[in-house]
């Protein structure tokens, strides 16, 4: 039921541009109407919208579109509901007491709290009872105030569980205890000795620290970049190498300028990509509310917001490059021997980012890599992740973003003109330095 | 006022090949202007040139004395060599985007595009695919996707390729048709019959240079004049030899034809022809088409 006003939410936008779109037919407006209808006829930034606006609808209609989307939810739900399923049946632990006392539930209290586990006491008239509610599975298990503990199935020394830790903790706890008792100790005795705190163990090599809600999220974020850049930067290259092997290219320069039209790819393949990072995002913060997920906790939220920044930062700077390479070619075989220099980078910052997060130190080349375009869309979030970035940081990696994203927009347009109405084999960039070809 | 465009002193060097050397010619609205010349004589580049889509070493394009720009090329249509249609689009949505880059509104598109599909008859493949079109159908939407903006000049390069007779006159018809409406309609083509049929004038280009430029009648009559004469009962045309100012360029079954000379008078050749016979047959010959082209292009 926590779903319900997301649901609403969601419900209530549909409705509203759907009724926005219907206005448009009967002559009357409204901002919303007018937004739609720019947004649909894509003159919000003339024939740029155009190209755009037939990129977006295009992308969305195709089959391909739609079968990643359903992966990439499916990847998302299992991602935020599967570490929520274990950490789910840990928390509602029911313990029957049997001869309990005031004394006894706050020990079982304090216990439970300092394993990480919630536990419902419930009073138990005797064992026999105790015991018939634990095997009808009424009952995670039972202590008995006479000196006993029951449970369901055997605890095996390996097992590292909440459920299993908090067992033995009581086991051990109450065991102490009576012991105390038993030697006569005085309450502040029994205290003293029970609280008695081992001796601090310190290792001379850094040891790998528990991975922080705000890494885990990093670590989802990085991914996410990595595979939508590579869905939608293929699809950049493919596109406008697409449009020059069908020779519609040249129909379209007849009445649009090269840097229209390879703009208005480079906007519209962007805008479908981050449509489908928002509404996954979305969906997976809803799904974590939902579901209890931690995703939605602590400094969480602002790793999502800089995973959303950088996969737009990202899109922006890779897709003028593989844009321009797609003009160079006009087969699919050509393609390939392209991408693979353009992905090189792409690949070297997922990796290394992944590598830091995985051992949970941002290392030193994450943090170099953090402030070079072509890598900063993953060791930024990184860094963010870790905690490790000031806002200056990433404002300064942002702005070296954006500089060179213009630089390369520049250079890129400046080869897509040249190449993309040469055609009769793969264009060499040497050939466009010498000579205007066009 | 009628509309011109004009091409003046193009000229465009590829390396060591020179596709363009100093062409000129105009092609006026209200007739169809069949653009000939060889392979290589430089016509797609001639006609990528009106769009902007090759840079020129020298010399402008103008329509209407202004030299043509972006606003201009908007009003333009263009077919080119190789076609160019998104082949996974749908028939009629790529029409419509086509008339949008072309200024129209979404529904001044879709209302030319129905009445496109309808007029070259391929109206049911509105809702297909236009890679699972045939040749001859895609070559329908190719040119509606030229037509579909109203344009005021057309400039359509090769058109009739590898089209059936039935196509051929589907889209001839619809050149001359756009033509009569007060159209600039300038088209290359190979197929020289169909450019005498179609055309009004004709432009001859070759490596790069214009060699002929007329009305098909014009080229047709011009140069020196031809006769067929034929002389009951003379079959070798002996009649015929030693005329001054006639060249007997060939007999054939009684059938003589003659070149004459610029200042030769055709009665001294119908008076020799009488006084060795009842003459049957006495006609002044037009040259084909393809008799201009071949003399003009000299292969």
């Amino acid at each position: 039921m926590k779903a319900l006003p997301f649901i609403l939410a969601a419900v209530a936008v549909v409705l509203l541009v759907r009724f926005g779109l219907r206005r448009k037919g009967r002559g009357r407006s409204s901002p919303l109407a007018g937004l739609a209808r720019g947004l649909r006829g894509g003159r919000l930034l003339g024939d740029t919208g155009l190209v755009a606006g037939r990129e977006i609808r295009e992308r969305l209609r195709g089959r391909l579109f739609r079968v990643v989307t359903l992966i990439l939810f499916g990847v998302v739900t299992v991602a935020v509901v599967i570490p929520t399923i274990h950490t789910g049946t840990i928390t509602r632990q029911k313990v029957g007491v049997v001869a309990g006392s005031p004394a006894l539930d706050e020990e079982l209290q304090e216990l439970a709290t300092a394993v990480g586990l919630q536990v419902e006491l419930l009073r138990e008239p005797d064992l026999s009872v105790a015991r018939a509610a634990l095997s009808a599975d009424s009952l995670n298990m039972v202590v008995d105030g006479g000196g006993s503990i029951l449970v369901q199935n055997p605890i095996s020394d390996t097992d590292t569980s909440a459920g299993a830790r908090y067992v033995r903790a009581v086991a051990t706890t109450l065991g102490a205890q009576q012991a105390f008792d038993q030697a006569g100790l005085t309450p502040e005795q029994a205290a003293a000795v029970a609280e008695a705190k081992p001796w601090p163990v310190e290792s001379v090599h850094p040891g790998k620290k528990a991975t922080t809600t705000e890494e885990a999220t990093a670590l989802i974020g990085i991914v996410l970049i990595f595979i939508i850049l590579t869905q939608y930067l293929t699809w950049t290259l493919m596109g406008v190498m697409e449009e020059k092997a069908s020779r519609v290219v040249e129909v379209l320069l007849a009445t649009v300028r090269p840097v229209q039209l390879l703009a208005g790819k480079v906007v519209g393949i962007g805008v479908v990509a981050l449509l489908q990072a928002v509404s996954l995002v979305a969906f997976a913060l809803v799904l974590a509310k939902v579901v209890g997920s931690n995703l939605v906790h602590g400094a969480a939220p602002l790793v999502v917001a800089a995973t959303l920044v950088w996969l737009v930062l990202g899109y922006a700077f890779y897709s003028w490059l593989y844009a321009a390479a797609g003009s160079l070619a006009e087969r699919q075989d050509q393609v390939q021997s392209l991408a693979l220099p353009l992905s090189a980078p792409l690949i070297l910052g997922y990796i290394v980012s992944l590598t830091g997060v995985s051992s949970g130190n941002a290392s030193d080349l994450v943090k170099v890599l953090a402030y070079l375009p072509p890598t900063a869309p993953f060791a930024m979030p990184t860094l963010v992740g870790f905690g490790e970035a000031t806002w200056w940081q990433f404002l300064l990696s942002v702005v070296v973003s954006v500089a060179c994203t213009v630089l390369v927009a520049l250079v890129a347009a400046r080869v897509y003109r040249t190449a993309v109405l040469r055609t009769g084999g793969r264009v060499r960039l040497r050939d466009l330095a010498l000579t205007s070809t066009k | 006022m009628t509309d011109l465009l004009e091409f003046d002193g193009l000229s465009r060097r590829f390396g060591t090949v020179t596709a363009l050397d100093d062409l000129s010619f105009s092609v006026p609205s209200g007739q169809v202007v069949g653009f000939l010349g060889p392979n290589g004589a430089g016509k797609t580049t001639t006609m990528r040139a009106v769009f902007g889509l090759t840079d020129l070493d020298a010399g402008s394009v103008r329509w209407n004395g202004v030299p043509v720009g972006a606003t201009q090329r908007r009003r333009f249509g263009y077919m080119p060599e190789e076609r160019g249609l998104y082949p996974n689009m749908l028939v009629a949505d790529e029409l419509e985007y086509l008339g949008r880059l072309h200024g129209m509104d979404t529904r001044s598109a879709a209302i030319a595009t129905k009445q496109w599909l309808e007029r070259l008859d391929v109206a049911n493949r509105s809702t297909s695919k236009v890679e699972t079109l045939s040749h001859g159908n895609q070559q329908r939407v190719q040119l509606a996707a030229a037509l579909v903006h109203d344009p005021e000049m057309l400039v359509l390069d090769e058109p009739l390729s590898g089209l059936d007779p039935t196509g051929i006159d589907a889209i001839g018809e619809v050149l001359v048709e756009q033509a009569r409406a007060g159209r600039c309609v300038l088209f290359s083509s190979h197929q020289l019959d169909l450019v005498e049929d179609l055309c009004g004038s004709v432009a001859i280009i070759d490596r790069g240079r214009l060699v002929a430029r007329g009305t098909v009648d014009e080229l047709a009559t011009s140069g020196a004049r031809r006769l067929a004469v034929r002389v009951e009962g003379d079959r070798q045309g002996s009649w015929a030899q030693g005329i001054s100012g006639v060249t007997v360029s060939q007999i054939d079954g009684g059938e003589v034809r003659l070149v004459l000379d610029d200042s030769t008078d055709s009665d001294v050749v119908l008076d020799a022809a009488r006084s060795a016979g009842r003459v049957t047959e006495f006609v002044f010959e037009r040259r084909r088409l393809s008799e201009v082209f071949r003399e003009a292009v000299g292969r």
